[in-house]
């Protein structure tokens, strides 16, 4: 019954997407739709084959600039987000910043960065912190302002120091909204670099999409966007892989609700 | 000796006058009950006897020494289990001897001995979401009991049972309560929990809350919990109800 449930659940998107493929194929081939403009499925998925060893080398980089500011977002917002709900002072003072600095869109800063650090790797890295920090820190706010007061009640009644509340209470408590987080920013992330490699970059996918899109290889666009696609959802795949690993318990508690 | 004294405390919440006047006593290995309209203070009561929350007026002793304002020394169930949802439930009963500076190893050990007493054998590494609610219940009693054994604070502990389990509970209660020898203060709604229960029965009125009535129980943990047929019994329910509803 269950079993057949989760087939059902991952069976229907499936199909979905298949149909779209299919209905787009056939629209590019019936109405005879020039390749520079709209190449069909399976001349994407030709080219995505061809060109794979180059884009890998392209994804390499790519991902280091990825990884390496999504591991900064998160401990830049673990830690922003801790000392917000711990002073609350702190959480008056920034909590309006933090939501007003998302009003201001990444690409009219990114540029910024440009100027300031060059081509290298830093201001793509840089992009990706802007992107990936929002959502965990207000997941992990929301996480650590929503456990219920009555725990903290009784560890105090137990004598638990502050150090030991927050580790035993308020960050086991907080990891589930924690990850939620992570889940959004994983999916930001490959999309970070891409924009940071956009405005001036010598290697990456995004480059290799600027290139593509100047050259008029539609296909080769939409072979990128496939690698794009798959390297978001790789990420959010080991995000998922690990919050299992973390916090088993909470999918015992969804059951159970 | 356990003993508390709970000496004129009284306390304003949110402007409004929540407790009185209020004067309760408990002695050694007693079993007090304390029953009162929703909302009266019955929780703030226990906040206060605990030490999380200082009264305007009046004191806390316990065995002679004044606690008030001082957490530690009672140890308190409240109306939630408040178990975490992150731990087994051996690793959530030991918390309070991990809390004392016990090693973790030890303190599970320690707890895994009163597994059995308190109903729990073969649910050490369960989480709580696996349990049903009156184990659940029992594995919170267990974490009360292990933090402080002389004396402790249960908030309705009961309440969030369905009938059937809440008698059966009642019964194990008093069936652990001839080993273990605890002072109880035990906040109820319920008058018959109360008269089952407890050997003396505050019962205390709406804001400014007061003690309005205080009675001992002379046919408490009767033998045979089912019919209670003692014609005391119905009398000391009707004496309750009446201070009750007034
Ligand atoms: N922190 C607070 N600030 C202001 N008012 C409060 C606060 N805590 C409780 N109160 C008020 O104090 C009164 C007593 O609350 P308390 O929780 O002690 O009642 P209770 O007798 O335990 O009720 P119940 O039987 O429903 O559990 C209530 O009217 C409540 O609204
Ligand atoms: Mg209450």
């Amino acid at each position: 019954m269950k079993k057949s449930r989760n087939i059902a659940d991952i069976g229907v998107p499936i199909f979905f997407i298949f149909l779209l493929l299919v209905l787009w194929e056939l629209i590019v081939s019936w109405g005879k739709i020039p390749e520079w403009i709209l190449p069909g499925p399976l001349q994407i998925m030709k080219t995505f084959g061809e060109t794979l060893p180059r884009m890998l080398e392209h994804a390499r980089s790519t991902m280091l600039e990825c990884l390496l500011g999504f591991a900064a977002a998160i401990i830049l917002a673990f830690i922003i987000a801790v000392v917000m709900d711990e002073l609350p002072l702190v959480k008056k003072a920034l909590y309006p910043l933090l939501i007003t600095s998302q009003t201001v869109p990444i690409v009219s800063v990114a540029p910024l960065f440009i100027i300031w650090f060059g081509y290298g790797i830093l201001p793509k890295i840089l992009v990706v912190i802007l992107v990936c920090f929002f959502p965990v820190v207000i997941s992990l706010l929301g996480g650590l302002a929503a456990v219920d007061r009555d725990y903290l009640e009784l560890f105090r009644s137990m004598g638990a120091s502050r150090m030991a509340i927050f580790r035993m209470v308020k960050l086991p408590l907080s990891l589930p909204a924690f990850f939620s987080g992570l889940k959004i920013s994983a999916s930001y992330s490959v999309m970070g670099a891409v924009i940071g490699e956009w405005l001036g970059a010598k290697e990456g996918i995004g480059y290799y999409l600027t290139l593509s899109q100047r050259s008029y290889m539609v296909d080769r666009v939409f072979a990128a966007i496939l690698a794009i696609t798959i390297l978001s959802l790789l990420i959010f795949a080991v995000i998922i892989a690990v919050e299992r690993l973390v916090i088993p318990w909470h999918r015992l508690n969804e059951q159970h609700q | 000796m356990p003993e508390i004294i709970v000496d004129g405390i009284s306390k304003t919440l949110g402007g409004l006058l929540t407790l009185g006047k209020i004067n309760i006593q408990a002695n050694n290995q007693e079993f007090i009950g304390i029953l009162g309209p929703s909302g009266c203070g019955k929780s703030t009561l226990f906040n206060i006897i605990s030490g999380l929350l200082k009264p305007d007026a009046g004191r806390v002793l316990i065995d002679g020494k004044d606690f008030t304002g001082i957490t530690g020394r009672v140890s308190y169930m409240h109306q939630k289990d408040l178990l975490l949802p992150s731990c087994s439930i051996l690793d959530n009963t030991s918390i309070p001897l991990v809390l004392k500076g016990i090693p973790k190893q030890r303190a599970r050990a320690m707890a895994a001995e009163h597994f059995e007493q308190f109903g729990l054998t073969g649910f050490k590494n369960y989480y709580p979401a696996q349990l049903s609610g009156g184990m659940r219940q029992r594995a919170a009693l267990l974490r009360t009991y292990l933090f402080s054994s002389d004396i402790m604070l249960l908030d309705e502990p009961f309440a969030s049972l369905d009938a059937i389990t809440r008698r059966n509970m009642h019964i194990w209660l008093l069936d652990v309560l001839r080993e273990l020898h605890p002072t109880i203060l035990f906040i109820t709604h319920d008058v018959e929990e109360a008269l089952f229960l407890c050997g003396r029965v505050y019962v205390l009125s709406e804001c400014p809350s007061e003690v309005r009535l205080e009675v001992e129980v002379p046919i408490c943990r009767s033998e045979s919990s089912r019919t209670i047929t003692d014609p005391r019994y119905s009398q000391l329910r009707d004496e309750i109800m009446t201070a009750l509803t007034i």
